[in-house]
């Protein structure tokens, strides 16, 4: 995570952005420290990003990159106000000891904003923010397949804003926001969805942080709770309302760095299965 | 004029029903597509790769579609510039060299796609030093002409028969002889009609049997009225022509209702005789001695014509080309503009001017015989539209539809 220490609406680069709203940068510190310790609670370890001044964005961690095991693939941003965080995030990473691989120059991939991990793939939303050549390359350098979703609503230019994997099992869910192809894709992929409704899903409920059983939620309808502790998960709500100023939720805010799917080193074995395809 | 490229998709395209939504994005444009090669990956993860060759109605709905598809990860197969060599002999080809279809056709150069200048099936390509590109017969290759090796950069844009209400729409089956020719042969009259209107020449192609059935005449009020523009044909045709006009014989049977004369079998060659006399076909119009026919309306309205000889003829008649190689340069040099051509009761003519024809040109080929139509198409010429009848009754229609 990075603190806020610069953060701001500075420029426009999605709907929710809009330079006149101004943020109040104590609160915001505040709200980030709530996260910090919400997550540390919950049994999460935070390692920290310096942050840079004029790097409003820096905050949110979730575009560094996409990271699987030691492996860092660094994010290659559409919009020239995200571009320079990208030396900052290399840096972090390359001082703690991860292998950093490139995606080919000009194709566009924001990192584990638009790349989930489920069931043993990567879920990677495009056609807002990242581009659907990134997958391929993608697959090659993190050693796991990668399955392709449409962002069809402006609003939910990330995948983060629509899909949260809960479990190996469970997902929330948010099939508005894709096309058909995509619902088709997730229906196949996740055994037990939580659907969300089109205002749970702009309430920014799938932009959760998971950390074991805990759900960390910039809010939680009492539908979307009740399912939740139904399955057995403890739902805890932290306030990020500066941050959703800016188009960003909890998950946004975060960055996991303990995505192990496929199997480590080499690539993984021939299986056969329907994952290979 | 349908255009084609080839897209390749890459990656996990088949669970994530990418492929399945690029197909589905390319006939929901209304383009058509053919899939080149698929490779479906066996392990967890290997990607899986897919060609796909699209054709779409138009240049701009193919653009449009291929940035659609772009989106989904779809992207145009990389071409490489045209290879060149440069030929090391006159006459004779680098090895490898290109061979070119009627269709047409484009090379990549400096990155950009070139119209090929006059697609001929058969020939090399040769890049001009203004960089224009043109389809060149191996004997018009010289030293050091730089020639298109191999397929890299050269596309072909395959050819729809034309839309709308055309001949061709009408005529949905092959040649056949169970059509009804009356509505056939007004559609062809429209067509040139509009050809015309356009600004394209119409050009005949002729057999000797134009003449022998008795529809000289036809051909004749044709040229006459401008219908006409250029015409290819043979020794024998231009020969009976004149006989006809002179002795009233075509091949020495009387063309009216007269008993065969005696000696009539010599009346061609009495003719041919006369008019080498008399230094070719235009000075023995000159001279008064052809004062009708097709030839005759050529001269008088300033009709091109080239006659191309053949090793059995009789003469030849002096404007006959001899060397068949000089015949088929001297044909090309007419094709400028042609955008109808009709092959009138001819075989060996109509192939020969098939081989020199871009497939854009609209072809109708009208023979008694089914036979000469399917030649025409086994030898590359698919834009000929074959009319199975009597080439007498085909042009008396035709004039009739062209309200002459």
């Amino acid at each position: 995570m990075c603190p806020p220490e610069h953060f701001g609406v500075l420029y426009e680069i999605n709907p929710w952005m809009n330079r006149e709203v101004a943020v109040d940068l104590d609160l915001a510190r505040s709200q980030w420290g709530d996260l910090v310790a919400t997550l540390t609670e919950a049994g999460a370890g935070v390692e920290l990003l310096e942050p840079q001044p004029g790097l409003p964005d820096l905050v949110f961690t979730a575009n560094a990159g996409t990271v699987n095991r030691r492996r860092y693939v660094p994010s290659r941003f559409r919009h020239p106000q995200r571009q320079p965080e990208v030396d900052y995030d290399v840096a972090w990473f390359e001082a703690n000891g991860y292998h950093v691989s490139w995606l080919p120059e000009g194709v566009r991939h924001e990192g584990a904003g638009d790349a989930l991990p489920f069931r043993g793939v990567f879920l990677a939303g495009y056609r807002s923010r990242s581009d659907a050549a990134a997958h391929g390359p993608l697959s090659t350098l993190l050693g796991v397949p990668v399955r392709p979703i449409e962002l069809v609503d402006p609003r939910l230019y990330h995948l983060d804003l629509t899909f949260c994997p809960l479990d190996d099992r469970r997902a929330m869910v948010a099939p508005h926001a894709w096309d058909s192809y995509g619902r088709k894709v997730v229906e196949t992929l996740v055994p037990e969805p939580l659907y969300l409704e089109a205002e749970e899903m702009l309430g920014f409920c799938a932009n959760s942080v998971v950390v074991g059983s805990t759900v960390v939620m910039a809010q939680c309808p009492r539908r979307v709770g009740r399912l939740l502790e139904g399955w057995g998960f403890d739902v805890a709500v932290v306030d990020v309302s500066e941050f959703l100023k800016a188009g960003g939720g909890c998950r946004c805010l975060t960055l996991a760095l303990d995505v192990a799917i496929g199997v480590p080193g080499e690539p993984p074995p021939s299986t056969g299965t329907s994952a290979a395809r | 004029m349908t255009v084609s490229e080839v897209v390749q998709v890459d990656g996990h395209i088949i669970d994530s029903l990418i492929l399945a939504k690029v197909l589905d994005v390319i006939v929901d444009a209304g383009a058509d597509y053919r899939m080149v090669d698929v490779h479906i990956g066996r392990t967890n993860v290997d990607s899986s790769h897919a060609r796909i060759e699209i054709t779409a109605p138009d240049g701009e709905a193919l653009a449009a579609l291929l940035a659609e598809l772009q989106i989904h990860g779809a992207n145009a197969v990389a071409q490489g510039d045209a290879v060149t060599v440069a030929a090391d002999m006159d006459g004779v080809l680098p090895e490898g060299f290109y061979s070119t279809t009627n269709l047409p056709t484009q090379v990549r150069m400096g990155g950009h796609w070139v119209d090929v200048d006059n697609p001929e099936m058969d020939c090399a390509l040769v890049v001009r030093p203004d960089g224009r590109v043109r389809t060149v017969p191996m004997h018009r290759v010289y030293s050091g002409d730089p020639v298109v090796v191999g397929r890299t950069g050269v596309r072909v844009q395959p050819l729809e028969r034309p839309r709308g209400a055309n001949p061709f729409e009408f005529m949905s089956s092959e040649v056949s002889s169970e059509k009804p020719k009356e509505q056939l042969v007004a559609r062809v009259a429209e067509r040139m009609k509009g050809a015309k209107a356009g600004g394209g020449k119409v050009l005949a192609v002729c057999g000797p049997a134009v003449i022998h059935t008795g529809a000289g005449p036809a051909v004749a009020d044709l040229v006459r009225a401008g219908v006409i523009d250029v015409l290819f044909a043979g020794n024998g045709f231009a020969t009976h022509d004149i006989e006809s006009n002179v002795l009233g014989t075509s091949l020495g049977v009387p063309l009216g209702d007269d008993l065969p004369p005696e000696g009539g079998h010599a009346n061609h060659l009495r003719v041919i005789n006369e008019v080498r006399r008399r230094g070719s076909i235009a000075g023995a119009v000159a001279d008064g001695y052809i004062t009708g026919g097709v030839m005759y309306e050529c001269v008088k309205h300033d009709v091109p014509f080239v006659l191309g000889g053949s090793v059995r003829d009789d003469g030849p008649l002096p404007d006959v080309y001899t060397d068949v190689v000089e015949a088929a340069d001297a044909m090309r040099a007419e094709l400028q503009g042609v955008a109808v051509a009709l092959m009138l009761a001819s075989t060996l003519h109509a192939i020969a001017t098939g081989n020199v024809l871009p497939a854009g040109v609209e072809t109708y080929c009208v023979d008694i015989n089914q036979a000469v139509v399917t030649k025409l198409a086994d030898r590359g010429s698919h834009q000929a539209l074959g009319i199975v009848t009597d080439v007498g009754l085909f042009l008396h229609t035709l004039i009739h539809h062209l309200v002459l």
